[in-house]
């Protein structure tokens, strides 16, 4: 009896270190939908090293000019790459889709890679931030890499090259690199808060509109409201 | 203009309908905070009708196509986003209005003699409702549509004899398909309303026949002066109307705040998970109803056996059906009833919560059991409510009524 207990009390404590060393919390980003010159580098970003694989099929090209203020031609002339079925570049208002095969793409990654337009809603920015710096050197994956908060998961980390690639963690604070990227470590995770942050505004565009009109609606309602009160008090007046 | 009331009068009776249900409607002069709910009710579905109409010129009733459809709601239908989010808050406030206007009938007797039917058309309405948000949660096709869906059709396949094939024909096909996204359209968008619409009417004409309580539970048709109009009784227009236009504005200002601001409101309005495509292949790990549904999942949970599960949720709606007759107590209202009362109804209040809360919990032994506890409290107040009100040890009630301020 007293050697299960111990044993289970190992297990339970060994899993428990397992669990410290992936992590589980969180980190947590800092979304700012008013910053347009981060919007559009996280635009740049995603569609440099993203949209190849990853559609973000219910965004236009065109709502990048009038929301993020990209203009009409450095968008056609830098960041539209896709064609149409005539073969003629992607016009402004088309989705932002990708010519990948499903079956090619399974074949290759074991999943064809989902589509991110919602993925800032349906996980959180948080999430996604995390994500993307939790890759690390992993010689067992067919990647080369593996993500602690997605264990296991078959996406190559396609932005090695700005982070490098990170050995796996010993529990301290001191990171090392195997392959070391163009960027330090405060550049990387600026670089992703802006990808994160382009994620957001696309998995709902109309956020940046939504508080500007909802603080005059609000604001309007509060003083209807008021002169509402007014009126009802004026009428009660001689209800006794 | 007279004269042209007067050629209409002759052949639509607009102007007596004005005076008997507005100019000369009486209505108890002490209305408090807990009156304003019908009327919001009201406001409400109408709110949802509107916005859903303009939800259908652009939605498309086809698994395929609907989640990607309500994107193009969200992003390329001018303000359409708003309409959106009008229609899903909206839901959520249409059962947060009808459970305080509940909770008002309880705190002042509103379903005693002589307004059991009213009690009961809306009883009827509040179970159309909850069809009906059920249904229409279907139509945005994400993950949690899809199996909240799957797992509460399934459970009439715990019926006995012929519940598999009544799940069978309620979906039209083996699981949740493109069949089942079709009719829960068609009900949610015409039968259902239409059926709702019917309801609110008689509804609205028990009340107009029998006139409305009061929080002092007094009738005040027994008390009228020499030109028969009650003592107690104040002209709905114009009285009412600008009282609940004021009340109207307060309820706009939160509202159109979360519309604005919190719309998903921290995953309880709009679920994460749905803003994942449907897949039949891929369970979600938590499968919750949204919040307005969770107090009768709860009780379903807490009971071991799913038939039970299933019967005990259908008994805990059903018995609200009667309540005008397992409350025997002929006083109305809580203000002159026994502190037994008092304690039994916040229990009750407590242990609805309660469901509510362990509803939405993953499952673990505690939250079961804490079910259970609830599930309990929930019917044992049926039950010594029916015992304890024919003896109740009450305040003597007033002649008239009194006002709060």
């Amino acid at each position: 009896m007293n050697k299960i207990s111990i044993s289970v009390f190992i297990l339970i404590v060994a899993s428990s270190n397992i669990h410290a060393s992936e992590k589980l919390t969180l980190d947590t980003v800092r979304i700012d939908l008013n910053n347009k010159p981060s919007l559009q580098r996280g635009a740049q970003i995603y569609i440099n090293n993203c949209l190849g694989c990853h559609t973000l099929q219910y965004q236009r090209y065109s709502r990048l000019v009038t929301d993020l203020g990209i203009p009409k031609e450095i968008l056609q002339k830098n960041l539209i790459f896709t064609s149409d079925r005539h073969g003629q570049p992607s016009k402004l208002g088309s989705l932002m889709i990708n010519s990948v095969n499903p079956n090619a793409s399974a074949e290759a990654f074991g999943i064809h890679p989902p589509d991110l337009s919602l993925i800032a809603r349906s996980r959180g920015p948080d999430w996604v931030y995390t994500f993307l710096n939790s890759f690390y050197y992993d010689q067992q994956r067919p990647m080369g890499v593996n993500n602690y908060l997605y264990p296991n998961i078959n996406m190559p980390h396609v932005l090695w090259w700005m982070e490098g690639i990170k050995e796996k963690s010993t529990g301290t604070d001191k990171v090392s690199y195997i392959v070391e990227g163009n960027m330090s470590d405060r550049e990387y995770k600026a670089a992703i808060t802006d990808l994160v942050n382009f994620l957001t505004y696309v998995s709902e565009p109309a956020q940046l509109k939504r508080y500007k009109l909802g603080f005059w609606v609000v604001s309007f309602l509060a003083f209807f409201a008021f002169i509402a009160f007014l009126l009802k008090q004026e009428y009660w007046k001689d209800v006794e | 203009m007279s004269k042209f009331m007067a050629w209409i009068d002759q052949r639509l009776p607009v102007s007596s309908f004005f005076r008997n249900h507005l100019s000369k409607y009486y209505a108890p002069k002490n209305f408090n905070f807990f009156y304003y709910f019908g009327g919001l009710a009201l406001f409400i579905f109408i709110l949802q009708i509107v916005t859903g109409i303009f939800l259908t010129i652009n939605y498309k009733p086809d698994a395929a196509q609907a989640f990607a459809s309500v994107e193009y709601i969200m992003r390329d239908v001018n303000y359409g986003w708003l309409i959106r989010y009008l229609h899903s808050t909206g839901a959520s406030f249409f059962f947060l209005v009808i459970y305080l206007h509940m909770f008002r009938a309880l705190l002042y007797g509103s379903f005693k003699k002589p307004r059991e039917l009213l009690w009961i058309f809306g009883m009827l309405i509040f179970v159309l409702l909850i069809a009906e948000a059920f249904m229409g949660y279907l139509l945005p096709w994400g993950q949690m549509s899809y199996w909240g869906a799957q797992v509460i059709i399934s459970l009439f396949g715990a019926i006995p004899f012929f519940g598999e094939s009544l799940a069978l024909w309620i979906r039209g096909d083996y699981v949740v398909s493109d069949v089942t996204l079709n009719r829960f359209f068609a009900f949610h968008v015409i039968a259902l309303p239409l059926l709702l619409f019917a309801l609110i009417y008689l509804h609205l004409a028990a009340l107009h026949t029998v006139g409305s309580n009061n929080p002092d539970g007094i009738e005040i048709k027994e008390m009228k002066d020499s030109e028969g109009i009650p003592r107690d009784g104040i002209p709905f227009h114009p009285y009412y109307t600008v009282k609940d236009i004021y009340g109207l504005m307060v309820f706009l200002t939160i509202f159109m705040f979360i519309v604005f601001f919190l719309p998903e409101f921290g995953g309880y309005f709009l679920e994460k998970d749905n803003f994942v495509p449907a897949n039949p292949l891929k369970t979600p790990e938590h499968i919750v109803p949204l919040w307005y549904l969770t107090p009768f999942y709860g009780i379903l949970r807490a009971i071991p056996d799913k038939l039970g599960g299933v019967l005990a949720m259908g008994l805990a709606i059903l018995v609200l059906f009667i309540l005008p007759w397992i409350d025997r107590c002929p006083v109305k209202s809580i203000r002159y009833r026994s502190v037994s009362y008092k304690i039994l109804l916040t229990l009750f209040i407590i242990s609805f919560i309660g469901l509510g809360y362990t509803g939405m919990q993953t499952p673990t032994t505690i939250i079961t059991w804490m079910g259970r506890l609830f599930t309990l409290i929930y019917f044992g107040f049926f039950i010594a409510l029916y015992y304890m009100s024919p003896n109740e040890k009450t305040k003597e009630v007033p002649e008239r009524v009194q006002m709060d301020e």
